[in-house]
């Protein structure tokens, strides 16, 4: 039971990065690697801020705010300087690192004598007895689900519209008498404020900051939005961002599975295997979707 | 196209994550396997695990045999180690630790379960295992370095399973402990505090001449960073100067290297994961130039520093056990037992190295080290 | 009015592969003018397209739209004025989106994109008319996302959404050729019909010359970055596709195809 409560508390957080990486990635189609820096971007905010006693709540949302800040200035390296997508996005993760570590002051951060969004008094008054063992589950639901109604919400906007146009065929962007480059801009920024939001999230709940909690965002990123998307695929009810968190969820049960029935040494290797199945198994389901066309 | 680029990359780490697999378990069988070359000859004992560290037999003569003084302990318990990652000093802490668990009654196999996990440096995998862990209602968890540790805290947290960390550099600044060194919860262990002043002194008794010592550390490691303010503060006492260059990655350690040897007299190294990583690049680096390079614990003495005044990390993880099984008995809680950092440190020379770079070694030094290594082992 | 002014384009300029495209080239599009451009391969027919709408940038020379020089305008501003269709049915539509989103998406050129909602429920009885004069039946597949329509059924839509908002210019590049006889053929009569309605300024690029025949008021022929034919009026009318062709073969041969 507890292990399965630790997936879905660990799934449902990288889930909100995985959101971003959902726009940059599926809907902008645009490589962005600067996850790798403002996830711990968005933790390091937070571990400052709490520990200069700022209401936990509002780091959330000055997190965001920070993300969205490294977002546009991804975009504004990519449109204004032409500097191509993936290089763009490494150059703002390698500066992001200098900046994580002047914003957090040191490599690591503890928070346990801090209050956290899942450990105040008034969450604690509101969970009590069993109920205090899904306190985490439940804020972190209620925040992925949140996030996820106000993409959902967003891309249904006419800004939305464009954004979605804008990875689907930029040309028509252009047609509509829209700047595509601020469009881009756009979504790297909201994309880099969800994952900065995750990073916020995830801070707060292992309770401390440290400077290379960011290093492999992009790899669980990416391999949540692949996961969900094509996995459940068939199941044409299911949103695409509902999709993305389920495979958040899904990746980091292949972890834990990995952590508990292999022997150390051979973690990642099980979780590369684990993750290959997934990916050959949504193939074939494809596959069959096409033949009974 | 960009799509396929971002498939390369993925599958670029998938084989990367495999590669570092089979890496480190090379790594690990090697070093439990190959015995050091040192000049005492090592006593033979059945037990494999006194073979291995074969100074531990001499001084310690409850450690002999690694039998239990007053017999196992009545019960069946089960621990749970979250260690950071594969790394000499952190492995060395894991078998000291179960080492002193056995002294103390608990027996691998007998009357004890190990549920043994790494996160290989994935900050994301160190936050699950001691979740695992808790769910899986452990009597104790052994947290090995200080993400390890922080994470192992904040998962037992509600549950009322203890943890016992080691390794763990400044147990305070990570919120661990209190400033008198008292817990903060149901969580206490040992500090690996690098014993500054003994090695200052020894580098002055080695090299009487030299003003500068050079440090490099990794910008990221917390540890590093207030290591190196312990020696700003301490390195005037013995008439030295402090130059250190902060890195990133072990990419970045062959030109910090040749930068910082071009400032100073001789090296000195802490337990820095990243450096450690690159040492036989700097190594190589600072004896073409007949540069002095002094490490922090043994295994760097073994594959090529001069000399290190260090804590030995297999005693280290002794002293844990020896916490653990305190809580495990139920003698206290965790919550009543104090933080303790190792006192004193035990020299190590490399007399090969010494040779190699022509420095001859006062008597009353080589008389004082715990061991003396008389060749270079090739680092894996 | 469009009016290019001694334009210059090289492509590839300072490589050894230079080649000039356009040396000195005039053209005037009036108010209310029609023109079929036709026109062998590499004669400079799309270049010009994509001069007028600025994608690519020229070297010398002056652009004006109703007497204002755009010619450091980016291209993103000028479409403001202008409505293009393109040969690839894709690039007139979004494939993801259904046929409401895209249309919405069009519906609202000219304005601002925020937070508004996408598709406005009070419009969906207009785009349902508008869709329903294609005769393609899309009317009633609002909700099928544009993707999975047939090439002509997305190419009828492009066009649909490149008029939609109030534009003076309408830019067609070969905008049938990727589309069957007949389909072609609804589909440029629907222009035809479009153009009339919304009196459009209209440049056509095509390879059709039956349909730069019978449609438009005004003929030019390009070869090698200049206009070898250039017929207009009454004087259009009475040209015939023969004729044409025969100039066409002509011009073909000299170049040794």
């Amino acid at each position: 039971m507890g292990i399965i409560l630790g997936v879905l508390e660990q799934g449902l957080i990288f889930g909100i990065m995985a959101l971003g990486v959902y726009i940059t990635y599926k809907i902008l189609d645009f490589p962005d690697l600067t996850v790798d820096g403002s996830f711990p971007l968005g933790a390091a905010m937070s571990a400052l801020l709490i520990t200069h006693g700022v209401n936990p709540y509002l780091t959330l949302l000055i997190s965001f705010a920070a993300g969205v800040l490294a977002g546009i200035c991804t975009g504004l390296i990519h449109v204004k300087l032409k500097v191509r997508d993936l290089l763009s996005g490494i150059i703002m993760m390698t500066a992001l690192y200098t900046i994580n570590m002047v914003v957090a002051g040191k490599a690591n951060v503890p928070l346990f004598s801090k209050e956290t969004i899942f450990d105040n008094s008034f969450i604690n008054n509101i969970f009590t007895g069993e109920m205090a063992n899904f306190k985490t589950l439940i804020i972190v639901l209620i925040l992925a689900l949140a996030c996820k109604f106000l993409l959902d919400a967003y891309l249904k906007t006419k800004s939305g519209f464009l954004l979605r146009a804008a990875g689907d065929n930029d040309v028509l962007v252009t047609s509509l008498a829209k700047d595509k480059g601020l469009v881009k801009i756009v979504g790297l920024a909201i994309a880099n404020g969800l994952v900065a939001l995750g990073g916020s999230v995830m801070a707060q709940q292992q309770r401390y900051f440290d400077i290379s909690m960011g290093t492999g965002t992009i790899v669980i990123g990416l391999a949540s939005v692949i996961i969900g998307i094509s996995l459940l695929r068939g199941l044409t009810f299911l949103r695409s961002t509902t999709t993305v968190l389920i495979g958040s969820i899904l990746y980091k049960a292949c972890v834990a599975i990995a952590l508990a029935k292999f022997p150390p040494t051979y973690m990642k290797l099980i979780t590369a295997v684990l993750f290959l199945i997934i990916l050959v198994i949504s193939m074939q389901l494809k596959k069959k979707v096409k033949t009974n066309d | 196209m960009k799509k396929k680029m971002l498939a390369v990359i993925l599958s670029m780490t998938m084989a990367a994550a495999l590669l570092g697999g089979c890496g480190n378990e090379q790594k690990e069988s090697s070093a439990a396997k190959e015995p050091a070359a040192t000049e005492q000859p090592a006593p033979q004992a059945d037990d494999p695990q006194a073979a291995k560290e074969p100074e531990e037999a001499g001084d310690n003569a409850s450690s002999e045999e690694n039998k239990p003084a007053s017999g196992l302990v009545e019960g069946d318990f089960t621990i749970g180690i979250s260690q950071f990652a594969q790394h000499g000093s952190l492995d060395n802490c894991r078998e000291g630790f179960l080492t002193g668990l056995a002294e103390e009654g608990f027996i691998e196999g007998e009357n004890l379960t190990v549920e043994y996990q790494n996160a290989e440096a994935d900050m994301g995998i160190v936050n699950q295992i001691p979740q695992g862990f808790v769910s899986n209602k452990v009597d104790l968890i052994c947290a090995i370095a200080t993400p390890a540790a922080q994470s192992a805290y904040n998962a037992a947290m509600n549950s009322g399973i203890p943890v016992i960390y080691t390794a763990v550099n400044d147990p305070v600044g990570a919120e661990l402990a209190k400033e008198d060194g008292m817990p903060v919860g149901e969580v206490t262990g040992t500090s690996d505090k690098l014993p500054v002043d003994a090695q200052l002194k020894m580098i002055r008794e080695l090299l009487p001449d030299a003003k500068k010592i050079g440090i490099m550390y990794t910008t990221s490691e917390v540890n590093s960073e207030s290591t190196i303010a312990e020696y700003e503060a301490a390195v005037g006492q013995y008439g030295f100067e402090l130059v250190t260059t902060g890195i990133n990655t072990t990419a970045d350690a062959p030109l910090a290297a040749d930068n910082l040897l071009s400032k100073v007299d001789c090296l000195n190294n802490l337990t820095d994961n990243t450096v450690v990583s690159a040492l036989p690049t700097i190594l190589d680096k600072a004896n073409t130039q007949k540069i002095p390079v002094f490490g922090s614990e043994v295994e760097q003495v073994k594959i090529g520093c001069l000399a290190s005044e260090g804590i030995d990390y297999y005693q280290l993880g002794i002293k844990t056990g020896k916490m653990a099984a305190q809580v495990l008995k139920g003698e206290k809680k965790a919550s009543e037992i104090k933080m303790e950092t190792i006192t004193g440190s035990e020299l190590y020379l490399n007399t090969k190295v010494a040779d190699d770079l022509g420095i001859s070694l006062p008597d009353d030094v080589k008389s004082r080290a715990s061991e003396t290594f008389t060749e270079i082992q090739m680092a894996e | 009015m469009i009016e290019l002014k001694q334009i210059h384009k090289y492509y590839n300029p300072g490589t050894i592969n230079e080649m000039c495209l356009f040396d000195n080239f005039d053209l005037t599009v009036r108010d209310g003018e029609f023109v079929s451009v036709v026109g062998s391969n590499g004669s400079g027919k799309t270049s010009l397209l994509n001069i007028i709408c600025g994608s690519i940038r020229i070297e010398r020379g002056q652009i004006l739209m109703n007497g204002r020089d755009i010619t450091r305008e980016k291209e993103y501003k000028r479409m403001s004025h202008i409505g293009r269709v393109y040969q690839n049915p894709a690039m007139g539509t979004c494939p993801t989106m259904t046929i409401l989103e895209n249309m919405s998406l069009a519906d609202n050129k000219g304005k601002l994109y925020l937070l508004g909602k996408g598709t406005d429920k009070k419009r969906k009885e207009y785009y349902r008319d508008q869709l329903s004069l294609l005769n393609l039946g899309l009317e009633d597949k609002l909700d099928v996302k544009v993707g999975s329509l047939s090439g002509g059924q997305r190419q009828a839509m492009a066009l649909l959404m490149s008029t939609m908002t109030p534009i003076e210019f309408l830019i067609l590049d070969e905008h049938t050729a990727a589309l069957d006889p007949k389909t072609a053929d609804t589909i440029m009569e629907l222009t035809d019909k479009i153009v009339k309605e919304k009196n459009l300024t209209t440049i056509m690029v095509t390879h059709n010359l039956r349909f730069a025949v019978d449609y438009g008021n005004r003929l030019l022929m390009m070869h090698q970055g200049a206009s070898v034919l250039d017929k207009s009026g009454s004087e259009k009318d009475r040209t015939q596709v023969d004729e044409i062709l025969k100039l066409f073969n002509e011009i073909s041969i000299e170049c040794g195809n």
